[in-house]
């Protein structure tokens, strides 16, 4: 426990000088504090704001947990029948790496106008298709790509092809599935908050940057981005911490346990 | 005599046309019950091919492969063989028990009866203890043993070994030849073996079929008259090395062969063994 | 065995086929967003003389579904058309206009993508070098993977007053990370054996850099350049955004966007002219993999 201290200390220093000589130096060095406030004054607006911000982060969030919700699930769904069938995989595997190098998120203007800038719908949309594909990748993998000798084995053991699904594959693919959804996480708030840039209410985290940053209230527009980010961390340790419950056996776990057994 | 296993003019090809190889041509050969039986020779001479035909993991080109007196296909349907391969391959996410289970789950064996099967298998491997932990906490040499009661946990008739030892060192692979000796008297089980150790073949055999390659055929079955049960003794015995000897003249006699296989195909072994597995499941 | 070898898919069907296969999806979205017009949509006449046939047909919808209108879904061809129609009127056709927003977009993302990659490359350096600045800076390299950061790209577009300086940082800021991250794995991936023969033949630090290091990196170094290529795009059409920069791609949507009403096919003709930018970036990098590394590496993963 003390060495893991040890090793954290260095990057926890980096963390405390970051927020001294943000507060105390910046104003020595007579740096536009307009722009870039100092902690205390954010953490300020954070209070002033609280309401209005508390408000916007259920909105935002709801977007996003329910954008990755439909969007993690359609990809799960579209992997199965993309393992399964050769002629499915073949077809929608280079879509899906297509769709990694689109910028999905300029379809935002196009959801807004399907339905309507003010309702989360339209950022869910945003959300589901940021993090269908990635998703969706991911567990073709882990469900395609499993140890050659395990699937002999599994043949020499006449197993049905249900039950190869059931024994092997899936357990194959949930590691790769954590891995889609950690991604999707972090593209599921920027999906929620950049989408809001092109419209929305004002309880709304990208709304109230946005119009906080255009009408020179900083201090405002950084408590909102710190709630962003803050929102970003906190889904991506919520999808470390299900892995961890649910694969026991993973690689993340062996460190934690120490080394294996000698003879 | 009644045959377990049984080979007759059997030939495989791989691929098709000017890209057509010859793995293994005619065939013949006869296993008894009870008996342990190694398949020795050069890399790509076609053992570990042999060995999936027998268990119906490739189908043959041409020629007969009967298992307990079946086609192969059939027998690996009533799930009449067990197989240890040269990884252990273990599922990460079963702890050990659980991994020695997956056989008997998936021929449908109501769970308390698969708990005890598991239990006694771990016993008969000694590690009786270990059933709660996960592969990973355990050393490569007790990986294999986890594999061989998985293999053995059906109460198969035919134990198929593919270089279940090639990659343990050596003090760990003798332990383990004994270990598979004890084994193998206690469940009378009939045992094909690949390797490419000749003093291993030896010690555990009691019948060692030299094969050469390209293309692969069987160029002389040996005897093993060394007496059992086979100990740590056995190994120092005059007998055991004068057959040594005998083996390595019969690998040599299909030599010309061998060191062609070997010039031409520097390290063919792991590309031979993905073509094996893919062909295997195309 | 059928569905046994998924696998494998080197023994998949022949690349003509699967062509034929990725073809066949993009029909079938074209059938789907046709279909639901044809069924929900707006009705329509067509009413020409053609080879001296006159042709007089109306089609109305049976249903009437807002989502297949003609303003919420234009018919194909009518976005098509939008590439050849003047995108403003009197102007330039919409195919050179956004042609030129592409460049403009396309400058911005490579400035950002190489002053990313540059950094992240030297950073990866860095840290290999030193454990302790590793050690220091690292989480927070992880973090920021988990931090939609790019939020701050109103404030950054205000606090540089440079439109175009400001899109390249945002740029460069999302190119870094993916590079810091895959040099970082790429630089320790060497044979750990390679790493003890230099040691024994002396070798200093900058011999094991150049010949040994930055060698082994380059595959993981290429994985993250295809990353970052398709983000270094996004995060110049984000830049766009808040200050109002007109000749980029980002600008051109949000111009077309706030006039949607007047002319639909205009936004989607520019969305897919972002994903072209995007893809044709992508590809460009991926290109430029296969000449620089062809034969000589093994594929790694990302």
């Amino acid at each position: 426990m003390s060495a893991r201290i040890r090793g954290a200390l260095p990057s926890f220093l980096i963390f405390v000088g970051v927020l001294l000589v943000w507060e105390f130096g910046l104003a020595a060095l007579n740096v536009q504090s307009f722009v870039l406030p100092r902690p205390t004054v954010i953490l300020a607006a954070l209070v002033d704001q609280a309401d209005l911000l508390a408000r916007a982060t259920l909105y935002t969030g709801s977007e996003v947990v329910g954008g990755l919700l439909v969007g993690c699930g359609l990809g799960v769904l579209a992997a199965f029948a993309a393992a399964r069938w050769r002629t499915v995989r073949e077809g929608f595997l280079p879509m899906g790496v297509a769709a990694s190098s689109i910028p999905i998120l300029a379809l935002a203007p196009l959801t807004n106008i399907w339905f309507t800038a003010e309702s989360a719908t339209s950022r869910m949309a945003i959300v589901a298709v940021l993090t269908f594909f990635p998703m969706m990748v991911n567990t073709v993998r882990g469900l395609t790509q499993v140890d050659p000798a395990a699937l002999e084995l599994m043949t020499a053991c006449a197993a049905s092809e249900g039950q190869i699904l059931r024994k092997l594959r899936i357990p194959n693919a949930l590691p790769y599935m954590f891995t889609g959804l950690k991604v999707a996480t972090t593209l599921a708030v920027i999906g929620a908050v950049v989408g809001e840039y092109f419209g929305g209410p004002l309880a709304a985290l990208g709304v109230y940057i946005q119009s906080e940053a255009y009408n020179f209230r900083y201090n405002h527009a950084w408590a909102a981005i710190l709630i962003a980010c803050a929102m970003g961390i906190g889904f991506y340790v919520l999808a470390i911490l299900a892995e961890r419950v649910v694969l026991p056996w993973h690689a993340s776990e062996r460190r934690a346990e120490g080394a294996q057994l000698g003879h | 005599m009644n045959a377990v296993v049984e080979l007759v003019g059997s030939s495989k090809t791989f691929g098709a046309g000017r890209a057509a190889t010859v793995a293994l041509q005619g065939i013949d050969l006869s296993i008894g019950v009870g008996e342990f039986v190694s398949l020795i020779g050069p890399s790509g001479c076609g053992k570990s091919t042999l060995l999936r035909l027998i268990g119906d993991l490739i189908p043959a080109t041409s020629g007969e492969v009967r298992v307990n007196g079946k086609p192969a296909a059939q027998a690996r349907r009533g799930r009449e063989y067990g197989i240890v391969f040269q990884a252990p391959v273990l599922m990460d996410w079963r702890t050990v028990d659980r991994n020695v289970e997956l056989p008997l789950e998936i021929s449908g064996v109501p769970r308390a009866e698969r708990r005890a099967r598991a239990a006694a298998m771990l016993k008969l491997v000694e590690l009786a203890d270990f059933g709660g932990r996960y592969p990973w906490q355990l050393s490569g040499g007790m990986q294999q043993r986890v594999a061989i009661a998985r293999a053995l946990a059906t109460d198969p008739a035919l134990l198929l070994m593919d270089e279940p030892f090639g990659a343990l060192d050596e003090m760990t692979r003798e332990r383990l030849n004994l270990e598979l000796m004890r084994i193998w008297r206690s469940t009378g089980t009939t045992v094909v073996f690949v390797t490419h150790s000749i003093p291993e073949a030896v010690f555990l055999s009691g019948r060692v079929v030299v094969m050469s390659a390209r293309p692969g055929r069987v160029t002389r079955v040996v005897d093993i008259d060394l007496p059992q049960p086979r100990t740590a003794e056995t190994r120092n015995q005059e007998r055991y090395f004068e057959l040594v000897t005998t083996v390595r003249a019969a690998l040599r006699a299909g030599g010309a062969d061998a060191a062609a296989a070997e010039a031409e195909g520097l390290g063919t072994e792991p590309a031979d063994a993905e073509r094996i597995v893919a062909e295997g499941l195309a | 065995m059928p569905g046994l070898a998924v696998g494998a898919d080197e023994g998949g069907h022949s690349r003509a086929v699967r062509m034929a296969l990725v073809a066949a999806v993009l029909v079938a979205v074209v059938l789907i967003w046709e279909g639901a017009k044809w069924l929900g949509g707006d009705p329509w006449r067509l009413h020409n003389t053609l080879f001296g046939i006159r042709i007089d047909y109306e089609h109305t919808p049976p249903f009437h579904w807002p989502i297949a209108s003609d303003i919420a879904l234009p018919h194909i061809w009518v976005i098509l058309a939008a590439f050849v129609l003047p995108y403003q009127r009197f102007g330039d056709p919409a195919w050179l206009v956004l042609l030129e927003a592409a460049l403009y977009t396309f400058r911005e993302a490579l400035v950002g993508f190489v002053l990313g990659a540059l950094l992240g490359l030297g950073l990866g350096i860095v840290f290999v070098r030193s454990r302790l600045l590793e050690r220091a800076f690292m989480p927070y390299v992880v973090a920021s993977q988990a931090v939609p950061l790019i939020t701050i790209a109103p404030i950054i577009v205000i606090f540089f007053g440079n439109a175009w300086t400001s899109v390249a940082l945002i740029s460069a800021y999302l190119t870094f990370f993916p590079v810091t991250v895959s040099a970082l794995r790429g630089l320790r991936a060497a044979d750990p054996r390679a790493f003890e023969y230099f040691r024994s033949t002396a070798a200093s630090e900058r011999q094991m850099l150049t010949k040994l290091r930055l060698p082994a990196a380059v595959p993981y170094l290429f994985v993250a350049f295809r990353i970052s290529a398709a983000a270094a795009v996004v995060g110049a059409i984000i830049g766009e955004l808040p200050n109002g920069l007109q000749q980029g791609v980002g600008g051109l949507i949000l111009q077309s966007s706030q006039y949607y009403v007047t002319g639909p096919e205009r936004l989607w003709a520019t969305v897919i002219a972002a994903a072209l930018l995007g893809l044709a970036c992508v590809g460009a990098v991926a290109l430029a993999e296969r000449l620089l590394t062809r034969g000589r590496y093994r594929t790694v993963s990302a």
